[in-house]
């Protein structure tokens, strides 16, 4: 179902697997890549995740290794997930093994891009930027790199296969692509590596099917959006029109809408409080074209550089938040011209966020029962199967959300019971859904904090949207026990907002 | 296909058992089956045999498992001593307990046979006998064991009632099903489900002599009626603090109402947040049980013995004043839809070579759909009160491809909401929709922003050629 596809399509991207069966190959050099030893990195972060059964806790950290370019102006450009929840992060010279920690200046995991910066600035004498590579045309050989164990680069070709859109890995956002195809081993760890056309960084692989032989890169486009916006003094980030669109192609549909000219994609979906939606678009209105570029049947344009492409690679990045993009619209027989003002998401403001890096999860836990806020990595606790697993209401409310009222806020709901004496007849609740605690509507849980200060008659009453309706605690009894709940269940707090 | 019915391990018999007087009254039975093929609702369905037994009770009536008889499309006994099988037919089918009627027309079957008394409630750790046709032989067969457990359990048959049910340990094994569990020469239960040996060793449920006292007078008036349900959901109340906050004192009873579904019987009756206290006068512990013939059962068994129209009365709390409740008793119709169905067709609308199909368990045990917003409607039906604005969640279930819906493939197990304007409530708005002209039929999905257009007359000239290519035999049926 197309809305499906639109939400969920983050699951299906392919998981990023090395194999080990491919040949070595060593391709011939191209000319400058000498130059990769003096400005290619070994990065390694040490990660650790929240665990989101128990957010007062971390789960195991773990290690993964990449390889970082460094680019003008002293910083080293990585993908986002490699320093995802990044406790420490360690650059080390390919050759001498010379290493120096770094701190994460920028990240974005919209774009899947980081920057960073190593402690000490002079780490970096002697070495080289490498420049941000221009031109790229399918057909064009390039160069992945990485590192033999000795610090040797090894490096292999490919050629570059296709350029489009599609989903980046952490939010699913469209954005631009650079698909190479090459005989990759496994060598650095992970799937961050530099590729290089001619002595230029043409981008960051990201990820790689082995089966297929194919690397996703993160295309110059893309990274020079991201490193415009970092040299903000407000990171603005990547822009949406906050609509979907599905494709005219069938001629039934055309004809039914009165749609006599060629091309146009037919508006399925406005986001609330999205561009699109301030601007005025509708669902069932077509985009002939934007910028005065025509939009075929399938919502690509003709881009001078790139050839077709969908045209959220003008809205995604060749615009910026803030700019404003002349859509054409054919809407009931007539055409006009809307123009639409870019912004990028305020994340804080969904229901349910998709992705939830870098801090921590908020929580409280009143005598005993912990309660939470809704996110995407909640449910993904569950497994790959989380959609079919998760508790199916907060499942739905997660797929759903654009459909909630726009005060609907966060959902909060009682994710687990640590038995207390307060807690005595609730031991089996797990995730339900809270309305209201003493009378007061929870919207989020800074609400449900507010309310837990005021119980009513000596008692905290907490309403559910769903089975068991309601259940109370006594008010003295939860405050009496804080101490030793925390003690008996080694809690670092009962609370984090 | 050949099966015996019910599925278990077999275990020996150890001791040697008098089975010849219920030899006169056990019946074996096999069953001729089809069942309906809801992925190609237009074709008959696969048939299919197996065998089960079943026992004679007063007034020449042959009492087995619903399961043994389900969709059948011929059935014959016969009876031990006599190889010659008589055809038989279904009098009454209660697929809510697991329990059938059947009888034989040719009078002569019945002769030398003797009808079996029931009995009550067996105490635990009794010797009972277990009689059928299991696995392992093709003659009647008895295994012994003792009650273990008389509780409430789910009955598979219809996957969402539960009932009074009794645990025995003797092996109860495929075949055995619809059986006569006796004690003392009375019937006290009749074998019909357990768990495979994989899952756990020698528990096997037979349905007791309330469940079977119930059925038999429902069906005295000719016609069954179903289970009738309060509809209810409640809470223990062992918490100090929520029975000092409702006013309750520390005595250990009453139970606080969770939901009540809508469109059953305490609807507007009983509400959220009540406390129960009695129900037909007998308390209430706080874990909702009471205690009834001298035995500690789940409260909803006082409604379990009732019939529709009957009521039940409710001494409850609310708002910490004591109030009395009666509620007429009915069956709570929106909860069918999470139940297996039988001797049921399945119902579909064919336009365009879109197939349309309303949602129920059979349904979706049929094709598992993945897509999220039809697993909410049909999980949440009931909880969510889908039901009140849509009686039937009527979903594009498959399409015939052709060049007129090539670009419908996106649209599989969307759920229809209107067609050229009319809600969809129910699958025959649908067949009422497409047969009213128009130049196009405009469908409109849930949550789906873009249509599906099929122009009248593209459909016309396609219908042939669609249920010609894939052997559509009939294009709607729209009665179950």
């Amino acid at each position: 179902m197309i809305t499906r596809t639109l939400l969920f399509a983050a699951i299906l991207t392919p998981a990023i697997v090395f194999g080990g069966s491919t040949p070595i190959s060593k391709a011939p050099t191209d000319g400058n890549l000498r130059a990769g030893n003096d400005s290619v990195l070994r990065v390694n972060s040490t990660n650790q995740a929240y665990d989101f059964f128990r957010p007062w806790t971390k789960k195991s950290p773990f290690s993964r290794r990449g390889l970082g370019a460094l680019i003008e102006g002293g910083y080293i450009l990585v993908t986002a997930e490699l320093v995802g929840n990044s406790n420490y992060v360690e650059l080390e010279k390919a050759t001498t093994a010379e290493k120096s920690g770094a701190i994460v200046e920028r990240v974005d995991y919209e774009c899947n891009l980081a920057l960073l910066r190593p402690a000490d600035q002079k780490f970096l004498e002697g070495m080289k930027p490498l420049a941000i590579d221009e031109g790229a045309q399918v057909g064009d050989r390039a160069t992945v790199i990485q590192l033999e164990s000795n610090g040797e680069i090894a490096e292999t070709s490919g050629i570059l296969t296709s350029i489009t859109t599609a989903g980046y890995p952490m939010d699913n956002m469209g954005l631009l692509i650079f698909r190479l195809s090459a005989p990759l081993q496994q060598r650095d760890g992970s799937f961050t590596l530099p590729v290089m056309r001619g002595g230029r960084l043409l981008g960051l692989l990201m990820r790689y099917d082995a089966r297929s032989q194919t690397a996703d890169l993160i295309p110059p486009p893309v990274i020079r959006h991201f490193l415009k916006e970092a040299a903000k003094e407000n990171y603005g980030g990547f822009a949406r029109a906050g609509m979907a669109f599905t494709s005219t192609r069938d001629p039934q549909l055309r004809k039914f809408i009165g749609l006599d000219q060629p091309g146009g994609v037919y508006v399925t979906e406005i986001l609330p409080g999205g561009a699109a939606e301030t601007a005025g678009m509708k669902k069932g209105d077509v985009i002939l074209a934007i910028n005065g570029l025509p939009i075929d049947q399938d919502g690509n344009y003709e881009d001078k550089e790139f050839g077709r492409i969908s045209f959220s690679h003008v809205t995604n990045t060749v615009s910026h938040p803030g700019d404003t993009i002349q859509f054409k619209i054919f809407r009931e027989g007539a055409t006009f011209d809307l123009p639409v003002h870019l912004t990028a998401r305020d994340r804080s403001k969904m229901l349910s966020e998709s992705y939830f890096m870098d801090r921590p999860p908020k929580y409280v836990i009143l005598g005993g029962l912990v309660f939470l806020e809704l996110s995407r990595p909640f449910l993904q606790e569950w497994g790959a199967d989380w959609v079919k697993s998760a508790p199916q209401r907060l499942v739905a409310y997660d797929a759903f959300q654009y459909e909630k009222p726009r005060d609907r806020g966060k959902v909060v709901f009682l994710s687990q019971v640590l038995p207390s004496p307060e807690t005595l007849g609730y031991e089996s609740l797990e995730n339900v859904i809270v309305s209201k605690v003493n009378g007061r509507e929870i919207r989020s849980l800074a609400d449900l904090a507010e309310a837990a200060k005021h119980p009513v008659d000596g008692f905290h009453e907490i309403e559910f949207e769903e089975d068991p309706g309601k259940i109370f605690l006594d008010a003295a009894g939860v405050e009496g026990s804080r101490d030793r709940l925390q003690k008996e269940y080694s809690l670092p707090a009962l609370e984090r907002l | 296909m050949f099966r015996l019915f019910l599925l278990l391990s077999f275990v020996f018999a150890a001791a040697p058992l008098q089975a010849a007087p219920v030899a006169r009254s056990l019946v074996r039975i096999e069953a001729t089956s089809q069942e309906p093929n809801y992925r190609t609702p237009w074709n008959p369905g696969e048939v299919s045999g197996g065998v089960g037994a079943g026992f004679v009770i007063s007034g020449n009536r042959i009492m087995t498992n619903a399961h043994v008889v389900s969709n059948a499309r011929f059935l014959t006994v016969s009876k031990e001593g006599d190889p010659k099988p008589y055809p038989a037919r279904v009098l009454h089918i209660a697929h809510d307990c697991d329990l059938a009627l059947l009888t034989v027309d040719d009078a002569r079957f019945f002769q030398g046979m003797a009808a079996l008394d029931f009995g009550g409630i067996p105490e635990i750790e009794s010797s009972v006998s277990v009689y059928g046709y299991p696995i392992g032989g093709s003659k009647l067969s008895v295994t012994r064991g003792i009650v273990s457990r008389v509780d409430f359990q789910p009955y598979s048959h219809s996957g969402m009632d539960s009932h009074l049910t009794i645990q025995i340990d003797a092996a109860i094994n495929p075949g055995n099903s619809g059986g006569p569990v006796m004690q003392d020469g009375k019937v006290v239960g009749v074998a019909f489900q357990g768990y495979s040996g994989d899952v756990a060793q020698n528990v096997g449920y037979m349905i007791p002599t309330p469940v079977v006292r119930r059925f038999l007078k429902d069906v005295e008036d000719g016609h069954y009626d179903r289970y009738v349900d309060l509809a209810v959901s409640y809470h223990s109340l062992f918490n100090p603090a929520a029975r000092a906050a409702l006013g309750l004192s520390d005595d250990g009873t009453g139970v606080m109402v969770g939901s009540v579904y809508g469109g059953g019987s305490a609807d507007g009756i009983v509400l959220p947040g009540d406390v129960l206290l009695k129900i037909d006068g007998l308390p209430i512990s706080s874990d909702g049980t009471i205690e009834m013939d001298g035995k500690s059962v789940q409260l909803a068994e006082v409604v379990e013995r009732k019939f529709k129209g009957d009521r039940v009365s409710l001494d409850a709390l609310r708002d910490g004043k004591p109030i009395k409740l009666s509620v007429p008793l009915d069956q709570p119709w929106p909860f069918t839809l999470h139940a297996n169905a039988y001797n049921e067709n399945p119902r579909f609308v064919v336009f365009g070579g879109l197939v349309f199909q309303p949602v129920d368990e059979n349904f979706m045990s049929a094709f598992d759909p993945d897509d999220l917003r039809l697993r909410y409607m049909f999980d949440f039906f009931v909880d969510d009160k889908i039901y009140r604005d849509r009686p039937e969640i009527v979903v594009l279930s498959g399409i015939l491809a052709d060049p007129i819906n090539t670009y419908a493939g996106d649209f599989r197990f969307g759920i229809v909401d209107e067609i050229n304007g009319r809600k969809i409530q129910r699958l025959d708005d649908v067949a009422t929709a497409f047969a009213d002209p128009a130049d196009y039929y405009v469908i409109q999905m849930l949550g789906i922003g873009r249509p599906i257009v099929l122009e009248r007359q593209a459909v016309v000239e396609a219908r042939d050629r669609i249920l010609g290519r894939y052997g559509v035999t009939r294009e709607q049926n729209l009665v179950k």
